[in-house]
């Protein structure tokens, strides 16, 4: 082998930035994945805020001096209307005349330039973004378009795009933090895909049919959603109960639970849409559909800016982080996956460590149906499809061992992020989605390779520490 | 070893860069003269939707904008994510076959706040609060009630009992089923002998596998059948696999819809008695088109039907476009 321990101080700092990159190569995955995305996501950019309709305050004063005539244009959102009005504030007091303003669609101007026609008094610009400066009445107007200049960045790196990347993928983290406990454990949980669904219908059909629907209060829907959650618990304290009680293999007892779940949300359903349709016909497996607007705020909302699945994502992940390193319950997940004889010997309750591991990820899980149920404003028999699989690759990629007993909660989350940033990329370049499953499969196995590989490293690592002659591995 | 290690993220991270890098190419090859508009088809498995993304591209890059198409795979979360990409990196206009016409809601509204318009083909969204600038479809209730004039003809005098392979996650195939049974009840009215009984309605998918599934246990469950009514050319193609297999093909009359190639051989060579079809393309180019009125300030109507055509043997004996 190349590296020679201990001999020049070069060679020793080598050494140490080699073993800190791949004790963090996960970090270091992600980091070249954001730089990946960046480069391939380098777009001219339109920019629509309150500094860029100064700007083009500021062109219009060079270009058309009083008295000038002026259209300020901008659709009906709430970013046009702070731009539209930072370009009037521009234009305030220097005898450039405002001759009208449309917030709106393309026909609206058309409309508005007609009105204008008609009156008298000549239009000599049109003041826009670069959005609205394309569309064909601006352009065919006969006045003078001014727009603030577009610049390039990479639409990755765009406050949107970020936001959005976590937000999506939020649901799929909040269990893969349930995941690496139950895999810290030797274990497998493959039902959560049909739990989250379960969670999710329960939760609409409770606030639809015993919470008041329409007129649900805020305490009515959060006992629905409560209901939802501890329904998806309960499912995983049955996987747990059958894998202690009656030694059934995790994969088998959670494939059982899978189907039964997932059966159960789609009974659910139909069931919720043929009392809607008052009996009699065959329901449809739609959304069970919730009425209360305050149940989308989970899934929908914000708090300062951040959507609300990233910030429970984040307390869950602090959660799940102290859990896992600063209690006896952490150690004793570890040291149930270490080697179960051993600590059944050394005194840690295996069973209540094994039935709170798999009741714990169930909650988690059903915590994220009530995200999915919230974010589509009812309950999905067919959510959370495949997401098992998905839920697996990010802890494995974030570093778990399927054979139990390592991983970090963090390395988790960064196994999330890790997927929904290939994800994101490769959705914002444009790759189809047969090419993206071919990524994934990759990198799975990747995964999966380092992992197979880490008991050689470690213990070259252990022999290099110890500062005798490395042997080479193979 | 690690040189390995490091090796490996280096591979992984220049697959994806090879991957991002390709799509790059797609992305920037035609100039973005007019922007870009953003595809997201119901599932591009079927070729129905397909068509739509084909001629939908062509129409478009015709009037110099770009389009991305992605596939929602028939699952609404793939597709909000979808329209959130789309609107991370500003598209001029989103077109969407929706997959779950309530559930597309939050994601649609989400589109309006951006002040991005949004556009349906196939298939409407009816979410509360939601704005379509424009949708182009199929006439469905129409396309239903021929596809009932077809099956009262395939049976003859004799009626007999239907079965209906459904998708019933799709508006559009629920109306396309109240079309059919519209029809039926007409026929039966002031008959007494000879009537058509439809005596159930079982999830076909709207996919090949699954419609044949269905069909095999309705061929068990309902052994007198006479006719089946299809929503679409997948799901009948299907039962006609179930029906050969079971050896009931010459006496179970196959109606579907569609009119897509597969569907079209089908009818040609018997297998299936005929089809409403659908005109995809058009709806691709009329979206496009309306897509360009909407930046051009101009009025086009909101919502376009366009209404089926009945196709039968003697059409397809007479059709150029098959071999």
């Amino acid at each position: 082998m190349p590296e020679d321990v201990g001999e020049s101080a070069a060679g020793r700092w080598r050494r140490k930035l080699l073993d800190l990159l791949s004790r963090n190569l996960s970090v270091v995955v992600l980091a070249l994945l954001c730089l990946i995305s960046s480069v391939a996501t380098w777009r001219e950019q339109n920019p629509i805020t309150s500094r860029s309709g100064a700007a083009v305050a500021r062109q219009v004063l060079e270009a058309c001096p009083a008295p000038c005539s002026v259209l300020v244009v901008a659709r009906d959102t709430e970013a046009d209307r702070v731009f539209a009005r930072a370009i009037e504030e521009g234009l305030d007091d220097s005898g450039v005349r405002i001759a009208g303003r449309v917030f709106g669609q393309p026909r609206d101007v058309r409309l508005e330039l007609e009105r204008l026609a008609g009156l008298d008094g000549s239009l000599d610009a049109i003041a826009t973004h670069r959005i609205a400066s394309d569309w064909g009445p601006v352009r065919s107007a006969g006045a003078r378009v001014f727009s603030p200049r577009s610049y390039y960045w990479p639409t990755f790196l765009t406050p949107r795009n970020l936001l959005n990347v976590v937000n999506q993928n939020a649901d799929i983290a909040i269990i893969a933090l349930g995941m690496t406990l139950v895999i810290l454990t030797a274990g497998i949980d493959l039902s959560v895909g049909s739990l989250l669904a379960l969670a999710g219908v329960i939760a609409a059909v409770a606030a639809q049919e015993w919470f008041g629907g329409a007129a649900a209060s805020p305490a009515g829907l959060l006992a629905a959603m409560l209901l939802g959650v501890a329904a998806a618990a309960l499912g995983g304290l049955l996987s747990g109960t059958m894998v202690t009680a009656f030694r059934v293999p995790p994969f088998v007892a959670t494939l059982g639970l899978m189907m039964l779940a997932r059966g159960l949300a789609l009974i659910l359903a139909v069931g919720h849409q043929r009392r809607l349709v008052g009996g009699g016909a065959e329901g449809t497996p739609e959304a069970v559909r919730v009425d209360a607007t305050a149940f989308a705020w989970l899934g929908n909302g914000a708090v300062l800016g951040v959507p609300n699945p990233i910030v429970l994502m984040l307390v869950l992940f602090i959660a799940a982080h102290v859990l896992m390193t600063r209690t006896m319950f952490g150690r004793y997940v570890y040291a149930v996956g270490g080697n179960v004889e051993a600590a059944r010997l050394s005194g840690v309750p295996v069973t209540a460590v094994l039935l709170a591991v798999y009741c714990l990820c169930g909650a988690f899980t059903g915590l994220a149906g009530i995200v999915d149920a919230s974010r589509f404003e009812g309950g999905r028999p067919n959510a959370g499809e495949l997401y098992e699989l998905q839920v697996i690759a990010a802890v494995v990629v974030g570093g778990a061992s399927l054979a139990g007993g390592r991983g970090r909660i963090a390395g988790t989350l960064i196994g999330a992020m890790i997927i929904a940033v290939i994800q994101n990329g490769l959705n914002i370049a444009g790759v189809a989605s047969y090419e993206q499953k071919v990524v994934f499969g990759a990198l799975i196995l990747g995964a999966v390779l380092l992992d197979r590989l880490q008991p050689k490293i470690a213990s070259r690592r252990a022999r290099m520490t110890r500062g005798s002659t490395p042997t080479p591995v193979q | 070893m690690k040189r390995l290690l490091v090796g490996t993220a280096a591979a992984i991270a220049l697959a994806a860069l090879g991957a991002c890098a390709g799509g790059m190419d797609g992305g920037e090859s035609g100039s973005v003269a007019r922007g870009t508009i953003g595809f997201s088809a119901m599932t591009l498995k079927n070729p129905f939707f397909k068509i739509i993304a084909d001629s939908l591209t062509a129409e478009a890059e015709r009037h110099g904008f770009d389009v991305v198409v992605t596939d929602a795979e028939r699952d609404v979360n793939r597709q909000s994510q979808q329209v959130d990409n789309f609107l991370a990196s500003g598209v001029v206009a989103i077109v969407l076959n929706p997959v779950d016409r309530i559930a597309i809601g939050p994601a649609v509204r989400r589109a309006n706040e951006a002040g991005v318009p949004v556009f349906t083909s196939d298939l409407q969204a009816v979410a509360d609060g939601v704005e379509i600038a424009g949708h182009v479809g199929t006439d469905n209730y129409q396309g239903g009630l021929l596809a009932g004039e077809a099956m009262i003809e395939a049976l003859g005098e004799a009626g007999g009992e239907v079965l209906v392979l459904h998708f019933k996650q799709a508006n559009s195939c629920v109306l396309r089923v109240d079309g059919f049974r519209h029809a039926i009840g007409e026929y039966n009215r002031d008959r007494t002998e000879g009537r058509i009984e439809i005596v159930a309605e079982l999830e076909g998918g709207g996919l090949r596998d699954e419609g044949y599934r269905a069909m095999a246990d309705g061929i068990q469950a309902y052994p007198d059948l006479a006719g089946v009514f299809a929503i679409n050319d997948p799901s009948a193609l299907g039962a006609r696999t179930a029906l050969e297999q079971a050896g009931r093909a010459d006496q179970v009359r196959i109606v579907g819809f569609d009119g897509e190639i597969a569907g079209r051989e089908a009818i040609r060579d018997g297998k299936i008695y005929a089809d409403p079809i659908q005109y995809p393309d058009r709806m691709g180019v009329m979206t496009v088109q309306n897509i360009v009125r909407y930046l051009d300030g101009e009025d086009f109507e909101r919502v376009h039907l366009i209404p089926t055509e009945l196709y039968r043997q003697a059409d397809a004996e007479q059709d150029p476009t098959l071999d």
